[in-house]
Parts: C-alpha cells; sequence; structure tokens
C-alpha cells in the first residue's frame, strides 16, 4: 500500500506514544479509586454519622487499590 | 451565517458569549424559535456523512496499481489508522477492526474539521451528543467483541478480577468496575466534547471581545487588533487540538478492543 513507504516518525499525530491507552488507564485507576471508595466511606459516613472520618479512610484506600491495580495491571512487561 | 457578520459588523454581538451561542437556529423550518430538528448542526452531519461516502467511493471506484492522487490520499488515510492504530494497539487480530476505526477517525476528524472552516465555524462535536453517541458505539463494541471471544462469564471474570491475592480483591473489583464500565464511555464523550467546546468558545471570546472592546472605545483599537491576531494564532492551536483528538478518540477506542481480547493477565 501507498501508504506503507513513509517512515515511521514522519511527524504528525503518529509520533504520540502509542502507550496512550495504558496512559488513560493507569489515570483512571487512580482517580477511580479515590472515587468509588471515597464515596463508599461518603456512604457510610451517612450512615454512621462519623463526620467525615470515613469518607477519609475511604479515598486513603481507594489511592492504594488504585496503585495496586496500576502495579498490577499494567506493570508486569508483556 | 451572514446574519452573524451583520450582527459583528453593527457591534450588537453580545459579549461575552454563552451556551446558546451553540445552539444555532433552526434551518427547516427557517428560523423558527426553539426548533432544533435540522439546524447547521445536523446539516453539518449530513455533510460530513456524504463527503465521507462521496470520497471513498470516488477514489476506489477504479482502483490503480500505481495510485492516483486521491486514492494514494485515501489508502494513506486508510494504512494510517490500520498500522499505526489498529495493529500497533491489537496486532494482527486488529485488521478486521481498521475499516471501522477509519470510518471513525475520518469523521471525527472531518466534524472536529469544522470548526475551523470558515463559514461552518463550529464543529458537530461541541454538542456531547454526537461524541456521546460515537462513545456508545464503542462501548457496546468493546463489551460486544469481548463477550464473544471470551463468553460471558470469563470476559467479566477478566475485566473485573485483576491478578492479585484474594484479600485486597473486595478492594480492587469496585475499582476496576468503575474505572472500566463506568468511566471509560463517559471520559471518551467528555474529552471530545470538551475540547471542542471549549475551542469554539475561546475563538467566540477573542473574536467578540476584539469587536466588544472597539465599540465601547476607540482607543481600545489596538488591543482589538491584538485580540484578533490571537483568534488566528488559536485557530491554528485547534488544528492541533482537531487533529490530536480525533487520534486519541481512536487509539482509546483501539487500546478497549484490545483490552476486552486480552488473554489472562
Amino acid at each position: 500500500m501507498a501508504g506503507d513507504q513513509k517512515p515511521p516518525s514522519a511527524g504528525g499525530p503518529g509520533d504520540y506514544p502509542s502507550g496512550a491507552g495504558q496512559g488513560w488507564t493507569a489515570l483512571s485507576y487512580l482517580i477511580g479509586g479515590m472515587l468509588v471508595w471515597g464515596f463508599i466511606g461518603w456512604l457510610v459516613d451517612h450512615w454512621l454519622d462519623t463526620g467525615g472520618i470515613a469518607t477519609g479512610i475511604g479515598v486513603v484506600l481507594g489511592m492504594a487499590g488504585g496503585i495496586i491495580l496500576v502495579v498490577r495491571r499494567l506493570g508486569t512487561p508483556t | 451565517m451572514f446574519g452573524q457578520a451583520n450582527v459583528l459588523a453593527q457591534g450588537q454581538a453580545e459579549f461575552p458569549p454563552s451556551v446558546s451561542d451553540f445552539y444555532l437556529p433552526s434551518i427547516l423550518p427557517w428560523g423558527a424559535e426553539n426548533s432544533f430538528w435540522f439546524t447547521k448542526i445536523t446539516a453539518m452531519v449530513w455533510i460530513a456523512v456524504g463527503i465521507l461516502i462521496i470520497f471513498f467511493l470516488a477514489s476506489y471506484r477504479n482502483p490503480q496499481l500505481v495510485p492516483t492522487k486521491k486514492q494514494w490520499f485515501a489508502e494513506s488515510i486508510y494504512g494510517f489508522v490500520r498500522n499505526n492504530i489498529a495493529v500497533d494497539m491489537i496486532g494482527h487480530a486488529g485488521v478486521r477492526f481498521a475499516p471501522y476505526f477509519t470510518t471513525l477517525f475520518c469523521f471525527i476528524l472531518l466534524t472536529n474539521f469544522f470548526a475551523i472552516v470558515p463559514f461552518f465555524q463550529i464543529s458537530p462535536n461541541s454538542h456531547i451528543a454526537f461524541p456521546a453517541l460515537l462513545a456508545a458505539i464503542t462501548y457496546v463494541m468493546f463489551n460486544y467483541v469481548g463477550i464473544r471471544h471470551h463468553g460471558f462469564v470469563k470476559y467479566f471474570k477478566n475485566s473485573l478480577v485483576p491478578p492479585a491475592p484474594w484479600y485486597i480483591l473486595p478492594l480492587l473489583i469496585p475499582i476496576e468496575f468503575f474505572s472500566t464500565f463506568l468511566v471509560r464511555p463517559f471520559s471518551l464523550a467528555v474529552r471530545l466534547f470538551a475540547n471542542m467546546f471549549a475551542g469554539h468558545m475561546l475563538l467566540l471570546v477573542f473574536t467578540l471581545g476584539g469587536f466588544a472592546m472597539i465599540s465601547a472605545n476607540a482607543w481600545l483599537a489596538p488591543v482589538s487588533v491584538l485580540s484578533w491576531v490571537m483568534t488566528i494564532a488559536l485557530t491554528f492551536l485547534e488544528f492541533l487540538v482537531i487533529v490530536l483528538q480525533a487520534y486519541v478518540f481512536t487509539v482509546l477506542t483501539a487500546s478497549y478492543v484490545q483490552g476486552a481480547l486480552a488473554e489472562e493477565h
């Protein structure tokens, strides 16, 4: 095909790193972790009237979970 | 469009621009209030679809071994998406997704590009409906492909249960569910929409701001000119964003399909 003859890095958007998908995945794990467990903590807060402590614990747990997920899912070379 | 130009010339344009500037007047019925069935946005989407169909049909109607210019262009786009997106992200199994990815890439690229084409000057993708539908197609596609490849139970086990000791799984599975099945379509749609929305808004602010200043006080004319120069510079920035967002949307779709097809981690 005619397009095949171009050198692989001809400039333009093709130079965007192909690991872009992994980057977004990592970001969504880190943010998602905080949001999910923060939300669960917030629910627990409202349930038990703990005044924000459960939300804090949830956010920290979620951060830890997000980091574990990034390491486990994306850390090992394929 | 020409009404817009008149308004600008008379210095009546509202400043600052607002969301209502994205809701263009109805074309059919002409000028009707609060009728959004056929507006400039609708027309642009159909024009984009028409251009793409005609272009690809015409450039492949009479294929040559030594490609003509048009054929070379069409083949370059397809080759770029197939080799640099589909095969790069998914591998050999990606070739069968290349036609859809090419359609997706071209459609987003063209509809985004309307944002800086004179007289079009707004992208349909600055209305969230269009990115949302495209993201929904991606969402259905990667789930369907994954379920068909792995079977229902194995697919969800693959995508929800990370390789980790059992005692932290309760912590991880909700995060996996959230980031794979809830955030993905949302972020895909919002990323494209917000980029096109913000781009159009920026151009509006700098163009209308120039008019607002020059009609408020003639001494501000140099600042107005500066503002319009900024508009031109931002148009080039817009072009970068347009190409990048079309590329990112396609790459992320490919990456989700790849994730759905991946074997156990």
